[in-house]
This record gives structure tokens, C-alpha cells and sequence, in this order.
């Protein structure tokens, strides 16, 4: 256990002990006020519901730790799943199909990185620009229709199940363990802390700012075309209107699992609980049957107490 | 170990500046704002490249018009500078820090690039343990550090490599009494140790507290290059405004 | 002590489980709240299912973009192990999961509001008992028959089509039904254009300006929800031509009929959207007792202008909401 631990990266980092704790007491609080909260089955149920902004959002938390920001991927989302749709139903086989869908979602990252690099402008507008673009995109090559008839293969990842789990949990939990090695244990993460925390000096010290961003942008964008193809697999159909206010559940995510807004801090594995403390809290809230408006407030709550917490916190140790 | 460079000249910001430095001295720099102290330095760092006049370092030539320089470059002779802002990355342990950019790396399973933390930790403890500067702690962000404690990191990344000139620009700014103290006795140790340090500072006390020479910039020359011990501060300042140098002991 | 504490628990678990034998539990996902429309079906479906003593938990989901977040509801009432399952799906896939879960468990499933498709229910090896709604397609003839009673069979005057969202099925047959009909029945007006509104009143505004553009001489407008339709007549009136243009929408909502008797808004197809959900209720508490129903139940639609609200006999009006 304890070199699973240290090989992930978690001994002495940043993984917000707050986080933690704030999930523990919401899943206690949901245990006691919920009916049915800590079935198995509604565990699961919480994971599988949290799979795919988790996937998104741990894409966007290597992002925002560099520093950047990305508001597309609600949009390169939806945009990926279409042209997997496309590509399928236009026959290509289905392995293909899911490449075409994962490779336009690394290039539309891309060009992300490539806009921000080379003209100057702030990632929050030239993301904000490709949310506009990719929807359009995606409302265009599927004719503003959603595309049903996905293969079994394809649908598998988003229904099927292994050892009783449902696929995208796997894929879930599969993202985060890799996520949380790359971004705590190699040189491209340590690389990606310095240039959010000080961009200058990562330029000084020699740091490749520009080919680093490159691969920051594209991972966001292949996270969010991952995304989107559990999605499609989830409910039957590559849809052009998906993943819309996604960005900013994928964003909020991350935050509350303790990635600093502004770059420099963020695990993985933060964002995976962060996700959860939002799963945790729309299940239990449903299960609960209270107003689904309810729940949006409530998100919004959190988030705000989850950074407060966190600036209490670290005030405490200066 | 010696350092050696000579005249050289640029444009405009700097008008046929000459001066020499040895290994193991501690040259101040000094002049008001403007005076081309920074341009100085980024020419020697290779930031910018020099229009007319040449430098050279340990015997070869490092920028001239037919030569260019890059900051690689300036790496690659043995010059480090610390910068006034100090380059650090705050919410980064120490070790980050010091290996900023370079982390040694282990293979995992013989085939897996990952950073050997434990390495970058005894190594960044050994520089540190090298240079007298205690840290309570390596694995805190340098952000909970002190301001001296800051300047002392920086100055131990620059020194991981193993440099034989350094330039320090206003290391004690921003500095309590304490901690400027704190520094300037790390620079002292960097001296015996026979580097070249330059020391770029508004602050005359600590000028003449630990320099062996003063050069004073006005307006892009050189107003004097002056030994510490044989001048006063008075005398440099006269020179950094511009007023009729007074000499030690006399009347203007 | 332990084993005190062990009897009463099974004591406990066994009466929760015996009370939840007892009582029949009915889970109902819905679309939004933030539509009269679904506020009305909900009315509906809560006094329905107290009328033949059904327990009801309702879901629903922030927006009608939702549809990741409806399906994860529908799985939880699962998880609540409801007797019966209504659902009114965003679309006509993203509830098959949980649909198929439902069949595998044997629990019925209700088609609220017709959202989903046959064909594919068909293909998925899925079923559903009954699936209950308006008929979308007689709602937009039913408009037709409506425009030509007051304009006569001679009517060839100009008409501008209004569609909801592009491609959703429900636009599209009402769109389909009004064409239909009044082509058959005054062959000579002519529809000089139908474009997607998409449910917004501001779109509905922007394209009747631009089409009163064109043709200043615009006779008609359908519009194939009241929200468009309402748009449609503030652009209309702020033109000049308040009055000069029937406009018919659909649905009835309470703002439509509020429109309809200061003399704005002409007509509207209204749905009945309370109809719908009590009936949904008491047509599955029959299933529950095991009895047959049919499987597509039509509620009627009622086309209400100013003179019918105003005299008040027609029967179905109560169920306006």
C-alpha cells in the first residue's frame, strides 16, 4: 500500500486533505439523510453518473495547473462524439471510427494551443472562441440531429460491464491512476507546475513553454473527446447538443478538488474527489427528491466553501 | 580558477564599457536607474547580443558582433545569474526549486522516465547543507519561506551548476537586516570558493560590505571602476549623480 | 446487548419491508420544471396518482439539455426500487439504459408524452406498456382546420410556418399535420416559409420580422409552441400589424390563454398537459392491477380562441391549466 501510495505520487504532495474530508462528510451526511445512499449499487451509480465530467475534468485540471484555462471542452466534447457518429455510420469500422472521434478532439486542442502561443491572446478567449466553434462544428456534420445506431462495440464502453462494474468507471478510475502518475511523478508534470506557478521562470530556467502548452491543450482535448464518446456510449447517441455547461462542471471539479485556478497546484486525484463531492451531492439530493434547482445551488455552495477552506488552510501555515 | 573579460562597447545604452573581473573577486555594480546595469548584464547572460566590442571569458570569446551568444550558451561557459524577482516557482517545494527544469530522472521498471524525488531531496540538501542555509524543511512550498530564505534558493539553484561567474541582481532588496546579513555571508563563502560574483545593488552598505571593486555606471559609461577599500561611499555616490568626485579624506 | 440490538434491527428491517410491500410506489422523471407545460403534467400526474392511491417520488432535471443527468435520475429511482417507472424522455434514446434495467426487473415502464420511438424500442429488444401524449400531428391540423374556418376554403392568403427545435420529432409533426391539412383543405394558400424557432420566443420574433420583410402582405402564422407564437405576435405588433395577422400557436399555456383574451395572441391548439399526466396514472394503476390498456393512448387537443374562452360550455376547457 504504501508504494502503491508513494508511486502515485500521493505521499507529501499537494492532495488536499480537505477535499477528502469534505467528501467523507457529505457521503456520512447523504448516508444518513438519503434512502439508499450507500447501497453498492448506488455507489456505483454515483461513479458511473460522475464518469464522464470526471473524464473531462481531468483533462482540464492538467490545464489549468499549467496555468491556462479551457472553456471548449463542453463543446470539443459533443464535437468528437459527432465525428465518431460520423465516421461510423459512414462505415468505417469501429476502432476507427473511436480513433477519428479521439484525434479530432486532440486536434482541436491543439489549435487551442496553437491560437494561444502565437497570437498573445488570453486562453480564456480563444477557448471561449472554440466553444462557439466546435458546437458549430458539431452541429453541422450532424445536421443539428442526434446520430443514433452506434455500434455494440462502441456502445459497450458506455453500457456495458466488467466484474459487475460498468465500463466507464473503469475508464474513469483507469484515467485517474495514469492522470495522477503523469501529472505527480514525471518531468512533463513537475514541467507543468513551473509554468503555471511562474511562467517567466519557467521560461528562464530553459522550460519549452510553447511545446508544453501544445500537449497541455491537446491532453484537455483528448480527455474531452474521451468524454464525449462515453457519453455517446451512455445514451445511445452521438449528440450534437451535449456536454453544454460542461466546461464549467469540468472546471468547478477541479477547483474543488484543490488545482489552483490561477496554476501552479493540482492533482488528479483531487479532481477525481472533487468530481465525486459533486456526484455525491447530486445523487444523494435525488435520491432525496429535492428540486433538481436545488442541486445548482447547492454545487455552487461547495465550491466556494471548498476554496475558502482551502485559503483558510494554508493561511494557517504561512 | 580565473574569469576574464575585457572592453566592449554597444550602442546608445551602453557607450564603450570596459572592465575585467578574476575568479574569487566580488565586483559591485552600481548606478542609478537607467545607467544600463541590467543591458550589462544580459549582454554577458546572452540575452542580447553585442553590437560593437567584444567579451570574453576564460579565455575565449563569448559575444561580439561575429559571435552570437544565447543564454544556453552563457550556461555552457559558466555564467548564472539570479534574477531580482528570483525566478522562483512559489507554491514548489525547495528541491522543485533547485532542479527547476533539470530533474533527475530514474526509469521505473528499467524502461519508465519518472523523477527521482529521493535524488533531487539529498542533492538539494547537499547544496544547501554547502552553503550554510537552513531550511526547517525541504518538502514546503518556497512561497512559506522567508525573503532571505527565498534568495538563498535561488542562489543554490544557480550554484547546482556549478557556475564560475555570478551575477546577482538586488539580492537584499527586499531584505530584513537579518536575512541581508544572511546572504552576504553566503556570498562571502562564494568567493573563497574562487567564483567571480557581481553584485548589482542600490544598497552602498552592502556594497562596501562585501565587494573587493565598485565599477559605477552613469549613462551608459563607465563614471569610475573604483577598489572597494580604497574609496568611500560618498565618493560613489558623487559618481553615480555625476558631482565632482571628492577624494577620500579631502575637500571639493 | 448484541443481541438486542440484532432482533430489533431485523424487527425494523422487516416492517420497512413489509411497508414497502404494502404501499405501490410509482417514480416519474420528467422533463423541466421550468416549462408550464411539465408544470401543468406534473399537476396532473400528483392528483392522478392520489385518485387511485398510487405513491409517487417525481425527478426531474434543470433544463431540456440535460440528458446525461435524466438518465442518471432514472437509474436512481431504479436504485429506490419503484413498482412502476414513467419517464419522459429528453429524447428517444437517452432512457434505454435505464429503460432496459426497468424491463429486466420487470417493472412497467410508461411512455409519458410520447417521447420515445417505436421503431428503436422495437430494434433494442425493449418495451414499454403504453405510451400517452397528444397527437402532435392532429394538433397542427387541427390549427389548419382552424385558420380555414375563419378565412373560408378560398383562403390564398400567405402563411409562415414556425417549427420548434430542428429535428425533433414533436415539431416536426405538428409542422407535418398543419401542411397536411391545409393543403387539403385550402389548396390555394401558399406557405411561403417554415423555419426553426426553436422553441424561443426571441427567434420566433426575429424570423417573423424578416419574413414580414419579404412579405408584407403575411396572412397567417402557425407556430408549433405558444412561446414562439407569442414571440411571433409582440413582432407582429411592434410592427404595426397587431390584429392584421391570425396567429395560432400551441399548447394553451396559461400565457397563451392570458394573450388570447386581451385580443393579442388569435388561437392556440392547447395540449392538456394535466389531462395527460392524471391519465397516464390511471391507466397504469389498471396495468398494476393487471388489467390490458391500449398501448398509444391520444389525449385530445382543444383549439381555444377569445370567443371560446369567453363562453366557457366546451367540456375538455377544466382541464386547461
Amino acid at each position: 500500500m504504501a508504494t502503491v501510495s508513494k508511486t502515485l505520487g500521493l505521499v507529501g504532495t499537494g492532495i488536499r486533505r480537505e477535499s477528502l474530508l469534505v467528501l467523507l462528510v457529505l457521503a456520512a451526511a447523504m448516508a444518513i439523510l438519503a434512502p439508499n445512499f450507500l447501497s453498492l449499487g448506488n455507489l456505483i451509480n454515483v461513479l458511473l453518473a460522475t464518469a464522464v465530467i470526471g473524464v473531462l475534468a481531468i483533462g482540464v485540471t492538467f490545464v489549468l495547473t499549467g496555468g491556462g484555462l479551457d472553456l471548449s471542452v463542453g463543446s470539443v466534447m459533443a464535437v468528437a462524439g459527432v465525428a465518431m457518429g460520423v465516421a461510423y455510420q459512414s462505415g468505417l469500422p469501429w476502432p476507427l471510427a473511436l480513433s477519428t472521434g479521439l484525434a479530432f478532439g486532440a486536434f482541436l486542442g491543439w489549435c487551442n494551443a496553437a491560437v494561444i502561443v502565437r497570437s498573445g491572446v488570453p486562453p480564456f478567449i480563444v477557448t471561449l472562441g472554440m466553444l462557439s466553434v466546435a458546437r458549430g462544428l458539431a452541429l453541422l456534420l450532424s445536421d443539428g440531429r442526434p446520430i443514433y445506431g452506434l455500434s455494440q462495440e462502441i456502445l459497450f464502453l458506455g453500457q456495458g460491464r466488467v466484474l459487475g462494474i460498468p465500463t466507464p468507471v473503469w475508464i474513469f478510475l483507469l484515467t485517474t491512476i495514469l492522470g495522477q502518475f503523469l501529472i505527480s511523478r514525471t518531468r512533463f508534470g513537475y514541467h507543468t507546475l513551473a509554468l503555471g506557478d511562474n511562467e517567466t521562470a519557467a521560461r528562464v530556467v530553459g522550460i519549452a513553454i510553447e511545446a508544453l502548452k501544445a500537449r497541455l491543450y491537446t491532453l484537455a482535448g483528448v480527455m474531452a473527446a474521451l468524454g464525449g464518446i462515453l457519453f455517446a456510449a451512455r445514451v445511445n447517441a452521438a449528440d450534437p447538443t451535449a456536454g453544454i455547461g460542461y466546461e464549467l462542471l469540468a472546471i468547478t471539479a477541479a477547483v474543488i478538488g484543490g488545482t489552483n485556478l490561477f496554476g501552479g497546484r493540482g492533482t488528479v486525484v483531487g479532481t477525481f474527489i472533487g468530481a465525486l463531492i459533486m456526484g455525491v451531492l447530486q445523487n444523494g439530493l435525488n435520491l432525496m427528491a429535492v428540486q433538481p434547482f436545488y442541486q445548482q445551488i447547492a454545487i455552487g455552495a461547495v465550491l466556494v466553501l471548498a476554496v475558502w477552506l482551502d485559503r483558510m488552510q494554508s493561511r494557517n501555515q504561512t | 580558477m580565473k574569469d576574464v573579460y575585457k572592453r566592449f562597447g554597444a550602442v546608445e545604452v551602453l557607450r564603450g564599457v570596459s572592465f575585467a573581473l578574476n575568479g574569487g573577486e566580488v565586483l559591485g555594480l552600481v548606478g542609478d536607474n537607467g545607467a544600463g546595469k541590467s543591458t550589462l548584464m544580459k549582454l554577458i547572460t546572452g540575452v542580447y547580443s553585442v553590437d560593437s566590442g567584444e567579451i570574453w571569458f576564460d579565455g575565449r570569446l563569448l559575444s561580439s558582433p561575429r559571435q552570437t551568444h544565447t543564454p544556453a550558451r552563457a550556461r555552457g561557459f559558466g555564467i548564472e545569474m539570479v534574477y531580482q524577482d528570483l525566478a522562483l516557482a512559489k507554491q514548489q517545494d525547495v528541491a522543485a526549486n533547485i532542479f527547476l527544469g533539470r530533474e533527475p530522472v530514474r526509469h521505473l521498471l528499467g524502461i519508465l522516465p519518472i523523477v527521482d524525488r529521493r535524488a533531487m531531496e539529498i542533492r538539494a540538501k547537499f547544496i544547501l547543507d554547502e552553503l550554510g542555509i537552513k531550511v526547517p524543511q525541504l518538502r514546503v512550498p518556497v512561497a512559506w519561506l522567508s525573503g532571505g530564505q527565498q534568495q538563498t534558493i535561488a542562489i543554490a539553484r544557480a550554484l547546482s551548476f556549478n557556475p564560475k561567474l555570478l551575477i546577482l541582481d538586488e539580492p537584499t532588496a527586499a531584505l530584513a537586516v537579518k536575512e541581508t546579513e544572511h546572504v552576504l555571508e553566503v556570498i562571502r563563502e562564494l568567493r573563497n570558493r574562487g567564483i567571480g560574483i557581481v553584485l548589482i545593488s542600490h544598497r552602498l552598505p552592502d556594497i562596501f560590505a562585501v565587494t573587493d571593486r565598485i565599477l559605477v555606471l552613469r549613462q551608459g559609461k563607465v563614471a569610475a571602476d573604483l577598489v572597494t577599500k580604497d574609496t568611500s561611499m560618498a565618493e560613489v555616490v558623487a559618481h553615480i549623480v555625476g558631482a565632482e568626485p571628492l577624494r577620500k579624506g579631502g575637500l571639493a | 446487548m448484541r443481541t438486542f440490538l440484532a432482533i430489533t434491527a431485523l424487527v425494523a428491517l422487516f416492517s420497512a419491508g413489509l411497508a414497502m410491500a404494502q404501499g405501490r410506489t410509482v417514480g416519474v422523471v420528467l422533463k423541466t420544471l421550468a416549462n408550464p407545460f411539465w408544470g401543468a403534467m406534473r399537476e396532473g400526474i400528483e392528483e392522478g396518482g392520489k385518485s387511485v392511491g398510487l405513491t409517487l417520488i417525481i425527478q426531474a432535471v434543470p433544463s431540456e439539455q440535460d440528458v446525461e443527468p435524466q438518465l442518471n435520475t432514472c437509474l436512481n429511482l431504479l436504485q429506490r426500487n419503484v413498482n412502476a417507472l414513467v419517464v419522459a424522455a429528453i429524447n428517444a434514446t437517452n432512457l434505454l439504459p435505464c429503460i432496459r434495467e426497468a424491463n429486466r426487473r420487470n417493472i412497467p415502464v410508461v411512455d409519458l408524452d410520447a417521447n420515445l420511438d417505436p421503431a428503436i424500442l422495437q430494434r433494442e429488444g425493449l418495451g414499454v406498456v403504453f405510451s400517452i401524449s397528444s397527437d402532435n400531428r392532429r394538433a397542427g391540423g387541427q390549427a389548419a382546420e382552424y385558420l380555414v374556418q375563419k378565412k373560408g376554403n378560398n383562403f390564398r392568403g400567405k402563411v409562415l410556418i414556425i417549427e420548434g427545435l430542428a429535428g425533433n420529432p414533436t415539431s416536426a409533426a405538428r409542422r407535418d399535420g398543419f401542411r397536411e391539412r391545409l393543403t387539403q383543405l385550402a389548396p390555394q394558400a401558399s406557405i411561403v416559409a417554415s423555419l426553426p424557432g426553436d422553441w424561443d420566443r426571441l427567434k420566433a420574433a426575429n424570423i417573423t420580422n424578416d419574413v414580414l420583410q419579404r412579405h408584407p402582405d403575411l396572412a397567417a402564422i402557425y407556430a408549433a409552441n405558444d412561446t414562439m407564437a407569442l414571440g411571433a405576435v409582440e413582432a407582429l405588433f411592434a410592427a404595426g400589424k397587431g390584429g392584421q395577422v391570425v396567429v395560432i400557436g400551441t399548447d394553451g399555456n396559461a400565457d397563451a390563454v392570458r394573450s388570447i383574451r386581451a385580443g393579442r395572441l388569435t388561437a392556440s391548439v392547447a395540449q392538456l398537459p394535466y389531462l395527460v399526466g392524471f391519465q397516464a396514472l390511471e391507466n397504469l394503476a389498471k396495468v398494476l392491477q393487471g388489467q390490458t390498456v391500449p398501448s398509444r393512448i391520444i389525449v385530445p387537443t382543444l383549439v381555444i380562441d377569445r370567443e371560446i374562452l369567453e363562453q366557457g360550455r366546451d367540456p375538455l376547457l377544466k382541464y386547461l391549466r
